[in-house]
This record gives structure tokens, sequence and C-alpha cells, in this order.
């Protein structure tokens, strides 16, 4: 309680959103179910995104990594904490956040063309239609579709259907992208592609990128750095810089020994479940 | 549903044109089957079975030989198959309308879907047909208790397969709405209608077929016009031809309605047909 009143405090300053980071996780917690059933998914994670950082978050499988980027949309209140973006407490969905689902297939709807589905989360809004083909287009031409507008999502390849899905949030104009595994269901060839689109696209958009995976080259490859999570009950086992030269090239930085070094202490910190490892 | 997604898999092939499985052979049958009638009808002279011949002449003249300005249409044909297919229409709509609002309100609240379950269970469990005299006694004998007869009747079929529709729609379309920040009602007119919308419509064409079986059972009763009335009319006069003449109008009535319902449905579904043969589901 006491943090959060901090918190009330030094929003109301003159200068609140100074230095405020683009997202703060303030000892955030989530408990499923109540009394002897309750899985305790994450616990006490305190951490800050500041503004056009790529962020990736890596975890053993069931660390709550789904749960954490659940929480971090809004679309599910943790069970203890906050999180707050550009220093406002955020409860439900917040402006300005984008999502791109592991499951392109059924992120994507089967029943819209592929422009339609770009701009569909534009609909409705206070976009105007001329601004709104100009994004749809755009936002194909940066994943490198123009000229499939009209196809339908499922004659596409999975790599093209997921191409599609980060359109549309790319046409959305978010502050802050996050990413569930994306490129878990695709073959390593197509995985490869998209992590170097994703590089290219958040330079040219200067965004800010929160990305999970369980991937552990792809979360060094990608990111500025990694938040490694324990397994469940999750905590943040370790936050890591990733300090290796940019651009990134998929061969180059991977034979990179600095890059070598972090992917093996962050798969150690997996093996072991997280724990803190003797250096 | 099953039936007709099986039936729309490619299948061994055949060495026949497909035009004549689709049409020439059904028709062929049909045919034989008429001239049969027609054979037998001449050989032993019925009143209660009048040869098809004479059963097409006699619609004819009785349905469709009208003055121009009301499209050659007669006034036995206006005041009485009109009637009937738009009380079938209205009631089929009306019903299909609440039965789509509650089916998919009850595939997206399980609290919703739990309560109501018993009473939906119950009441379809009734033969909607058997309710006749209830609404008779609320409602009346006029055009209103004819149309929300047939809507009860109908709504059934709607809401079960819509609920079963919505239901079945993946949290991830739902998710993708929500993280995209659209209103309750836009997730639920731009996702889970047009989700349910390919099981809806299985639901629609039970629903439109027994439309007009229940048109015409709500004019088997405190009735003085309408196709239903006519039959029980016509049979109690003995007139055998006439009767016959209206069973036939009924039978196009019906064909024409699902003809209509299926070009409707290939245009809105357009995409899940498209969507099916690629080998998706």
């Amino acid at each position: 309680m006491t943090v959060m009143t901090e918190t009330m405090d030094a929003q109301t300053g003159p200068a609140a959103n100074a230095g405020v980071p683009l997202l703060r996780l303030d000892n955030v917690g989530h408990v499923y179910g109540t009394g002897e059933g309750a899985h305790v998914a994450l616990e006490g994670l305190t951490a800050e995104i500041p503004q056009g950082q790529f962020t990736s978050i890596v975890g053993p499988s069931g660390a709550g990594k789904t749960t954490l980027l659940r929480i971090l949309s809004g679309l599910l209140e943790p069970t203890s904490g906050g999180v707050y973006l550009e220093g406002e407490r955020i409860s439900g969905v917040p402006e300005g956040m984008a999502m791109v689902f592991q499951d392109y297939s059924r992120s994507l709807l089967p029943w819209l063309s592929v422009a339609k589905n770009v701009v569909f989360p534009l609909k409705g809004g206070p976009t105007s239609k001329t601004e709104q083909k100009r994004l749809v287009a755009e936002s194909l031409a940066a994943v490198g579709l123009t000229g499939f507008e009209d196809r339908y999502p499922w004659q596409l390849s999975g790599g093209m259907q997921q191409r599609v899905a980060i359109a549309r949030a790319l046409a959305y104009r978010p502050r802050l992208l996050l990413m569930d595994e994306p490129f878990a269901s695709l073959d390593a060839q197509t995985r490869a592609d998209l992590e170097d689109l994703v590089l290219r696209i958040r330079a040219q958009f200067n965004m800010t990128i929160l990305f999970v995976t369980h991937d552990i080259d792809e979360s060094v490859y990608l990111a500025d750095r990694v938040l490694v999570l324990s397994k469940a009950p999750a905590r943040l086992s370790e936050d890591i810089r990733v300090d290796l030269p940019e651009p990134r090239d998929q061969i180059s930085t991977k034979e990179d020994q600095r890059f070598i070094q972090l992917r093996g202490h962050v798969a150690r910190l997996i093996r072991i479940g997280g724990e803190p490892v003797e250096q | 549903m099953t039936a007709t997604a099986v039936a729309r898999k490619p299948r061994i092939a055949s060495h026949r044109p497909g035009w004549v499985r689709r049409y020439a052979a059904p028709v062929f049958v049909i045919v034989v089957l008429l001239l049969l009638w027609e054979l037998a009808a001449t050989v032993a002279p019925s009143p209660f079975f009048p040869a098809p011949s004479r059963i097409f002449v006699s619609a004819w003249k009785m349905f469709f030989t009208g003055p121009p300005e009301h499209l050659f249409l007669t006034p036995l044909m206006i005041e009485n198959g009109l009637t009937t297919l738009l009380r079938m229409l209205i009631g089929f709509a009306l019903g299909s309308v609440v039965g789509a609002i509650l089916g998919i309100w009850s595939g997206l609240s399980q609290l919703f879907r739990e309560v109501t379950n018993p009473v939906v269970e119950f009441l379809r469990s009734i033969p909607a047909s058997a309710t006749l005299p209830l609404f008779i006694i609320l409602l009346g004998g006029d055009d209103g208790m004819r149309i929300a007869f047939v809507a009860y009747g109908v709504l059934w079929f709607v809401l079960i397969n819509t609920a079963l529709g919505v239901q079945s729609i993946h949290p991830t379309q739902i998710m993708m709405g929500r993280s995209f920040r659209l209103s309750r009602l836009r997730q639920i007119l731009s996702i889970v209608l047009p989700a349910a919308l390919p099981q809806m419509f299985a639901g629609l064409r039970i629903a439109l077929s027994t439309s007009l079986i229940f048109a015409i059972i709500s004019e088997f009763m405190v009735a003085t016009n309408g196709i239903g009335y006519e039959l029980i009319n016509t049979q109690a006069r003995f007139q055998f031809l006439s009767m016959w003449s209206w069973m036939l109008l009924l039978a196009v009535i019906g064909l024409l309605a699902n003809v209509l319902l299926e070009l409707v449905e290939a245009r809105v579904l357009r995409w899940h047909r498209l969507f099916r043969n690629v080998g998706n589901e």
C-alpha cells in the first residue's frame, strides 16, 4: 500500500511524466483460484520498461509468461500489485497497446480479407477513411505484403499470416507492442526472416516492444534486455542487458562471443528453473 | 451438419459428368414417378387421386390466371396463398431474430446458459404444434397470433444452433477483439456473429422449412383464410382436385424458399465455402 501511495504523490507533481518509464510493473502477482487449489502463477514482479526498449521475457515452460503478458495487456487483472503505463495504473485494456498472438490462424478473422483484417481495429475509431487506407498500405508495405490486400488470411502461409497480424498491430500505431510467442509455430527459416522483420519495423516505427518467447537464442538475438522468469511461481530471476552490436545479423551476431556467453547464461538460468547462478 | 459436411468433401471420382448426377438424374426420377402416377390415375380413375396433369392445370387456373395488374395472381391466391406466405416469412424472421439474440446470449454467458437450459429443454420437448390451442386462448385468432405461433415454433432451431456456434468460437478471437478495445457490442457484431454464422445457417435452414409447416398448422384452427384453411375447406367439400392444387402450391413455396435461402447463404458464407475447400476444419 505504501508503494502505491507514493506513486500517486509522484503523479501529482509538476514534472509528473518527465522521468516516468513507459511501463512499470510494481510488485505484480497473480493467483489462480482460491483455497487449497490455488495456483500462484506470478509473485512480486517489479520492473521498468523505458520508451523505445526491446525487452524479451523468457522462462521455463509453465512459468506464467502468458499470464504476465495478459496482465501487461490489461486483459487480466493482477491479484496483487499493479501495472502502470506512462505513470497511470492500467485497469482494463489501455489505449495505445497492441498485441500479436501466437495463434495467428485464430487471431486473424477468416471472413475478412487481409486489408480488412488490418483495418479492423481502426473501424469505428476516430481515424478518417483516407488515413485508414494510408495506414493499411503503409503497414502492409512494412511487412512486405503489398499486393495481398484482397486475399483471405487462410490462403497465405503461416509466416505470411503472422505478417498480417503484425501489420494489423502496426496500423494501430501502438506505443507498446506486446508479442506472445509470435513465431513459436513457424519453421526455422520463416522464423529467422520474421525476427529480422520485427527488428526492421522496430527501427522504422521507433516502437517499444515486449516479446515473450521460450526460445533462448531468439530472446537474446532480438532484445536490448532479457527478463528471465523463474519456474512457477514466477519471479524475476535476472534482468540481463544485451550489449550486442547493432544492427543484428542472423549469422554474425550469433557467432559473436558475447552472444554465445549471453545465451549460455540464460540457458543455465532456465535449466535450473531460474534460481540465481553462482558466477 | 455432419451429413452436409461429408457430402461437400470430394468423393470417389465418378466417370459421369457432374451435371448428370446433379440435375439430369434427379429430374429423370421425378418424371418417371409422375408418369407412373399419371398412368395409374388414367387406368384406375379415383376422385381422391387426380392425375398430376389435371392438378397442374387446376393449380395454374386457380392461382395464376389473374389480372396483369396483380402480376396474374388470382384473388384466391392473394387472399390465401400470399397471406400464408406472409405469416410464414414474418414468423420466420421474428423467430430467427429472437432465437439469434437468445442464442448469442446463451453462447456467451455460461450463467445464462445454465439458468435457462432446463426451461429451453422443457419447452422444446413440447411439440410446438400442440401449443396452438394455447396460443389461440392467449392471443386470439388474428394474424398476430399465427405469426407468434410460427415464431415460437422456429426459434428453437436458431437458438440452439447459434448457441453452439458461439460456444465454439476460439477464445483467441474474442481476446483479439478485447485487446483492440472493441466495445462489447462491436465484439458481438463483428466477431461473435460472423464466426457463428455458418452454424447459425444450419438452424435457419430448418427454421425456414418448419415455418411453412407451422404457418399451415396455425390455419387449421379458427382461421378464415390461408392455405391451411383452404386445405381443410376443400377436403370438407370433397373438392379433391383443389385440395391437391393447394398442396402443389405449398411444395412450390417450400422449394422456392429453400432455394432463396441457399442463395443468400452462398453469398454471405462465400468465405466459408472457400475456407473449407482449402482443407481447414
